[in-house]
């Protein structure tokens, strides 16, 4: 008849089938007072649900309709912690249950069924059915009281429960002193980190924190830079450790960094799984017990994190893994972020030095150009966006004769910049040699030679020295392109490149001189590659156009800067189609036919003055 | 359930429940009893661990029965425990009933 279901500490139910025979109930009502009795109620729960029982069962087989005796009167009990909630279903005629229970008569021998059940339950509903209704009755159970019977009733069970809540409750608080000590520590750093910008010290400090949140001994950052996992940060005892090959995996010695770094996920040691003695972890704690973690960014591996302990061989629980999950995967985060700053700041830095590089060959240039009586100069550098070495220079040495330098530094930025203010300088500090472009280009190799060597560097250039009373052009070349000379009666450009190797390149080298004489109309054209490099055809085509456009030139008649307007407006127009790729630079020299040119424009110049100071030196000697 | 005869009074005693499943049975053999010259029904419920609606209901018969029958006879309630005499207050029945510790 009875058929307790199930008990647990939290919810139990009971379920009783009584005949419907009044002789049963007190069956019933035991069974049910049992039941509650191992839930651990207290006697007067007990007693009340028992007569609330009573009296449910008693109206429900008293009052049953006829067709109704052959059916048991089903009670059902659920029983948690906190309520008794007691269902009886009967196949009475039902009736309404009465907004106010009061007491009868106190002469009646009836009626005080529903007073009984409305004072010793706390809630009661009645539902009415076709065939059948239900009475539920629930009752709130007194929870110290409650505690003290069960406590009587299995100590041992208790006992066990509240270790257990004790424990989940310190493992609770330990999680949240964690996440607590780990989140004050990763701001206290990243204030440092704000203040300093230093990553690696930033590392140390913080991983220090870990280890005290942890309560382990020692720690390896290990970062990915190539094919390598370096050391990025470590505790004192284990800094100074080989960089780790990701590619030779076979022939390594077996390291659990480089394991969690290709696996990809934690890797464990300690006393189940130690340090291999040739592990560079092993060899200096081969009894550690700890953990490696790897840490990623947009998928790529980025370093890997690994904390042991030397004095315990019990394993980081679940809370203190967390803690370093946390932080190898700030440290990553962190670590990302400064290598996309430091290379921004590179970006900023080399932008920066091609400025001072761009001003350098500027300031290079010379403002304006001395002219000859019957010779004019113009001059024109264009930077490509890498800014190089190219410059130009006219030196007015006498009266009549003058010595123009195209040169080009190969190399880019600052260095290249810097060289070129050393040839500017080495042209003017050698005055003696000038009148002997062979000579002077001897000597600045043999004082740039050093320098140029050292850096892998090397500077071409051509001078031209034009004498304007002897109407003569001596032509020097330091492997440099040709000089173009076009001229009337002379059906052909001619290209002048006496030979000669680039500055930097040997230390003392001999330079051919050739000497031309020159025949008016002329025009001279000194030039770097960049003018036949221009992308939009070969640089033999480009030189045949230069040439073209240098001998059509002669046909009119124009002055030295109408000629370099002329040609830099067709450089532009070869530009269109490509960008410039090198700096472009370039002297024209025209031969003025007619002997009313002024004066020369620029005054004679210092320059003039110190180097027949020095000619008389020399001649003196 | 036993009922003593002590001359004038008639005692019940041995009553573990009273409840609807015996109330009734209760209620006709004490009544059955009475017109034997007893001038008193002393009821022993110190042994009586339930009542319920039923049972205080019997009660009640018998005490009409005692008083408007024979007129003359007494009922007493003796030593009920503390969850029944609860019942009693609860439902005012105190105020009918002779209860008597002894």
């Amino acid at each position: 008849m009875s058929e307790p279901r199930a008990k647990s500490s939290t919810c139990a139910h009971f379920r009783y089938s009584l005949p419907c025979d009044i002789a049963e109930v007190p069956s019933a009502r035991r069974a049910v007072r049992r039941f509650l009795s191992e839930q651990g109620l207290d006697e007067e729960e007990l007693s009340a649900c028992e007569l609330a029982l009573a009296e449910a069962c008693n109206n429900a087989i008293q009052n049953v309709r006829e067709e109704g005796i052959s059916h048991p009167v089903e009670i059902t009990v659920l029983c948690t912690n906190s309520k008794v909630e007691m269902c009886i279903n009967d196949r009475t005629p039902g009736f309404d249950w009465p907004d106010e229970v009061t007491l009868p008569d106190l002469q009646s021998e009836r009626g005080r069924g529903l007073f009984f059940i409305q004072s010793f339950m706390d809630t009661a509903s009645y539902f009415r059915g076709k065939d059948e209704n239900s009475l539920v009755m629930r009752k709130m159970r007194c929870h110290q009281e409650h505690r003290q019977a069960a406590a009587a009733a299995s100590a041992d069970t208790i006992q066990q429960r509240l270790e257990e809540t004790q424990h989940a409750l310190s493992d609770m608080a330990r999680e949240l002193c964690f996440r607590t000590e780990s989140l004050s520590a990763i701001f206290r750093c990243s204030t440092q980190l704000g203040r300093t910008n230093n990553l690696p010290e930033f590392a140390q400090q913080l991983l220090t924190d870990l280890l005290h949140i942890t309560s382990a001994d020692w720690f390896v950052l290990r970062v990915v830079e190539g094919l390598q996992l370096v050391q990025f940060a470590a505790s004192p005892d284990f800094q100074g450790g080989e960089p780790l090959s990701l590619t030779d995996v076979g022939h390594n010695a077996p390291s659990v960094e480089l394991e969690g770094a290709l696996a990809r996920h934690d890797v464990a040691f300690g006393p189940n799984r130690p340090l291999a003695t040739n592990d560079p972890l092993g060899r200096k704690d081969p009894y550690g017990t700890g953990l490696v973690r790897p840490f990623l960014a947009a998928g790529n591996l980025v370093g890997t994190l690994t904390v042991g302990k030397s004095n315990s061989n019990q394993a980081f629980n679940a809370a203190q893994a967390k803690v370093i999950h946390t932080f190898a995967d700030f440290l990553g985060i962190q670590i990302v972020n400064g290598r996309l700053r430091e290379e921004q700041l590179t970006g900023r830095l080399l932008a920066h030095e091609l400025d001072i590089a761009s001003n350098i060959q500027r300031s290079l240039l010379p403002k304006s150009l001395p002219q000859l009586r019957n010779f004019g100069v113009a001059g024109y550098c264009e930077s490509a966006k890498q800014v190089g070495g190219d410059f130009y220079d006219v030196l007015q040495l006498s009266d009549n004769s003058l010595l123009l330098v195209v040169a080009d530094v190969m190399g880019k930025g600052v260095p290249a910049a810097l060289f070129a203010a050393i040839l500017h300088s080495l042209i003017r500090a050698l005055p003696e040699w000038t009148q002997h472009p062979s000579e002077l280009l001897a000597r600045i190799n043999w004082h740039m030679y050093e320098e140029l060597s050292s850096v892998d560097m090397f500077v071409t250039a051509q001078m031209a020295l034009i004498n304007s009373k002897k109407n003569q052009m001596t032509v020097a070349s330091a492997g440099h392109c040709p000089i173009l000379l076009a001229q009337g009666g002379s059906p052909h450009v001619k290209s002048i490149a006496p030979e000669g190797m680039p500055l930097g390149i040997l230390p003392t080298t001999r330079f051919v001189e050739e000497t031309i004489d020159l025949r008016p109309p002329c025009r001279i054209l000194l030039h770097t590659d960049g003018l036949t490099e221009t992308g939009d055809c070969d640089s033999i085509g480009a030189q045949k156009r230069l040439k073209c456009w240098l001998k059509e030139s002669l046909l009119r008649d124009r002055t030295a800067e109408q000629l370099r307007d002329e040609l830099a407006g067709e450089l532009r127009k070869a530009q269109l189609s490509a960008p410039l790729q090198d700096d472009q630079t370039f002297l024209i020299v025209a031969e003025q036919q007619t002997d009313d040119v002024p004066e020369p424009c620029a005054p004679k110049s210092q320059f003039i003055d110190s180097i027949e100071n020095q000619k008389s030196k020399i001649q003196d000697s | 359930m036993k009922l003593v005869d002590k001359g004038d009074t008639l005692t019940v005693t041995d009553v573990k429940e009273l409840g609807a499943s015996n109330s009734d049975a209760f209620r006709d053999e004490v009544k059955a009893a009475l017109p034997n010259g007893f001038k008193t029904v002393e009821i022993d419920l110190s042994e009586t661990n339930f009542i319920d609606s039923c049972g205080l209901g019997a009660l009640i018969a018998i005490q009409k029965f005692a008083t408007g029958h024979n007129g003359l006879v007494a009922v007493r309630l003796l030593n009920p425990l503390p969850a029944v005499q609860q019942l009693f207050e609860l439902t005012r029945l105190h105020r009918i009933f002779e209860i008597v510790r002894r």
